[in-house]
């Protein structure tokens, strides 16, 4: 599903956020993106949706090419990501139905499949109360919560999600890993940046770590089990 | 396939009327300036196309009237003899003989009650004339000019006259006319097409935010910038109707007061309105600036986040 081979991201000040990096994902796979703040974490989920181009290496993204893709070629692209983002980016002029309905509306469904899509959506993720509402008036889970819906609203192959934990409480952390790992359960390759050891501490799935942009640990949930026994309980 | 292309487009059209009614107020001022403006082209175009009419008007019944020497007798035969002469010169349509006798009643007629002061002529000093209807390709002035030219050299013509002058200072005059016209036409749609990018770029500024989630959710290109280019072209067309019906309004109450001070330019015949044509014409000059100037603001929107 994911390849990158020697992957640099140097940004205009310079700083290079990413150097170096290679590694493959898979389709079905679920992946744990850490390291500490600045590790460059979002800025690889952002070369993987094209919102940044690298600088040098090469990346494929279901099958494309994302170091050469043409602008032309991006929309397609995104349209099979679900992105969670950390600042979740919803429109707050806008019910909760509506930001949900904004991926279908750009892949041209149709009303009723729009409505059917949002409310069964929202109802997994227990929201089905909060159609009407606009964001400002939901709490920070729920609106999380709004956020993760349209990303899985499309059904997409893959599932990028920054920090989706990030200043949740443990019962909603959990409520939130429960969902995505529904989505992966699913079919969904699922990568999850993020820099809460508890959360790697929870869930066994693979571990990507990354340091100062350099990839440095790429282990498996059995690599996973021993660290858990020395470092947490 | 076919079907998805086509919801988007409609889910982008939803999203140009939203904008245009997300800020009403700054719709309004776009629409009542440009509006504004359009009135004046369109009064100036209903102005010169009056005028246009009157000129060609004027050309289909432009004549040449051939005068005989004054106070020579002309035998019928020899009238005869010079009509037919003057039918033969290249451009001439028709010939009528007016006597000298027809002349002076024809005079008489036009002085009315002053027809008095005729009665103390001894004899008629009017001559006897020809009068000309020129074919529809020797109406220009050049043309008439050559014309008039081949008749003078005829024997037993005296003079030749027409309205040369007046034709063609009033053609020039229109000329001028339609030249200010389409200058001012530039001008306005420079500026009217500047107001609508200003105001599309309010609401792109505006919608900056949903912009760019809507891009990072995949939204193509064309999705993104049609409803700006729906916004532009919405203002654009009802700038230009409401500037139609204003002109229309006007011109129903306020002709008969404009009418009097510019019979002189506009002749005595009653100056018309716009046809369906001309107002679709223009209604689409309207959506053309709207689109154009939603097109110039969105220049400089980046393809990429
Ligand atoms: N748009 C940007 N321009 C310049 N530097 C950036 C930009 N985004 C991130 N960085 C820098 O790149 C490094 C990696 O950042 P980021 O990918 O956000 O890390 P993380 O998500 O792991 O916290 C940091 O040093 C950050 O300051
Ligand atoms: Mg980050």
């Amino acid at each position: 599903m994911i390849q990158l081979y020697h992957i640099e991201l140097r940004y205009d000040g310079g700083i290079r956020a990413l150097r170096d990096v290679s590694l493959a994902v898979d389709r079905g796979e679920f992946v744990f993106l850490t390291g500490s703040s600045g590790a460059g974490k979002t800025s690889l989920l952002r070369l993987l949706f094209a919102a940044e181009r690298p600088t040098a290496g090469q990346l494929l993204v279901a099958g494309r090419n994302i170091s050469r893709i043409k602008a032309a070629q991006i929309p397609r692209l995104r349209r099979e990501i679900g992105v969670i983002f950390q600042d979740f980016k919803l429109l707050m002029d806008r019910t909760v139905h509506e930001n949900v309905a904004v991926p279908l509306e750009i892949a041209g469904a149709s009303r009723r499949e729009t409505r059917t899509r949002v409310w069964s959506t929202l109802k997994r993720l227990g929201l089905g109360h909060r159609l009407d509402h606009r964001p400002r008036a939901l709490s920070g889970g729920e609106q999380q919560r709004v956020a993760i819906a349209r990303a899985l609203v499309t059904d997409p192959p893959l599932l990028l999600a920054d920090e989706p934990t990030g200043n949740l409480d443990p019962e909603l952390a959990r409520d939130i890993m429960d969902i995505i790992a529904d989505a992966n359960a699913r079919g969904t390759t699922v990568i999850v940046a993020t820099h809460d050891p508890s959360l790697l501490a929870r869930y066994r799935h693979r571990l990507l770590e990354l340091s100062e942009g350099r990839l440095v640990r790429d282990a498996l949930p059995r690599g996973l089990a021993s660290r858990e026994v020395v470092g947490q309980f | 396939m076919r079907g998805r292309a086509t919801r988007r487009l409609v889910t982008a059209g939803r999203n140009g009327l939203r904008g245009f009614w997300a800020a009403p107020l700054v719709s309004a001022v776009s629409i009542s300036t440009m509006a504004a403006g359009l009135l004046v082209l369109g009064a100036y175009l209903l102005f010169v196309g009056n005028m246009r009419s009157v000129l060609e008007e004027f050309g289909s019944d432009i004549r040449l009237v051939a005068f005989t020497p004054e106070g020579a007798e002309l035998p019928p035969e020899g009238a005869a003899a010079l009509a037919r002469d003057l039918v033969g010169v290249t451009g001439v349509a028709a010939v009528r003989f007016v006597s000298s006798d027809e002349a002076l009643e024809r005079l008489r007629g036009e002085l009315g009650g002053d027809a008095a002061i005729l009665e103390g002529l001894e004899r008629n000093p009017l001559p006897a004339s020809f009068e000309l209807e020129i074919e529809a390709g020797g109406r220009s002035p050049a043309a008439l000019e050559a014309i008039a030219q081949s008749i003078g050299q005829l024997r037993g013509i005296a003079e030749v006259r027409y309205g040369e002058e007046w034709v063609e200072s009033y053609a020039l005059f229109v000329r001028v006319a339609e030249w200010l016209g389409l200058g001012l036409g530039v001008f306005l749609a420079i500026v009217l097409g500047a107001i609508v990018s200003g105001t599309v770029r309010l609401t792109v500024h505006a919608r900056s935010d949903e912009i760019q989630i809507q891009r990072l959710v995949g939204a193509g290109g064309l999705f993104i910038r049609l409803p700006f280019y729906l916004e532009g072209a919405l203002q654009g067309g009802t700038a230009a109707g409401l500037a139609i019906l204003l002109l229309y309004g006007v011109w129903s109450l306020g002709l008969p007061i404009v009418v009097e001070p510019l019979e002189f330019l506009l002749g005595p015949r009653a100056p018309e309105f716009f046809g369906p044509a001309q107002v679709l014409t223009l209604v689409l000059f309207g959506v053309g600036l709207g689109c154009a100037g939603a097109i110039v603001s969105l220049l400089r929107l980046e393809e990429r986040p």
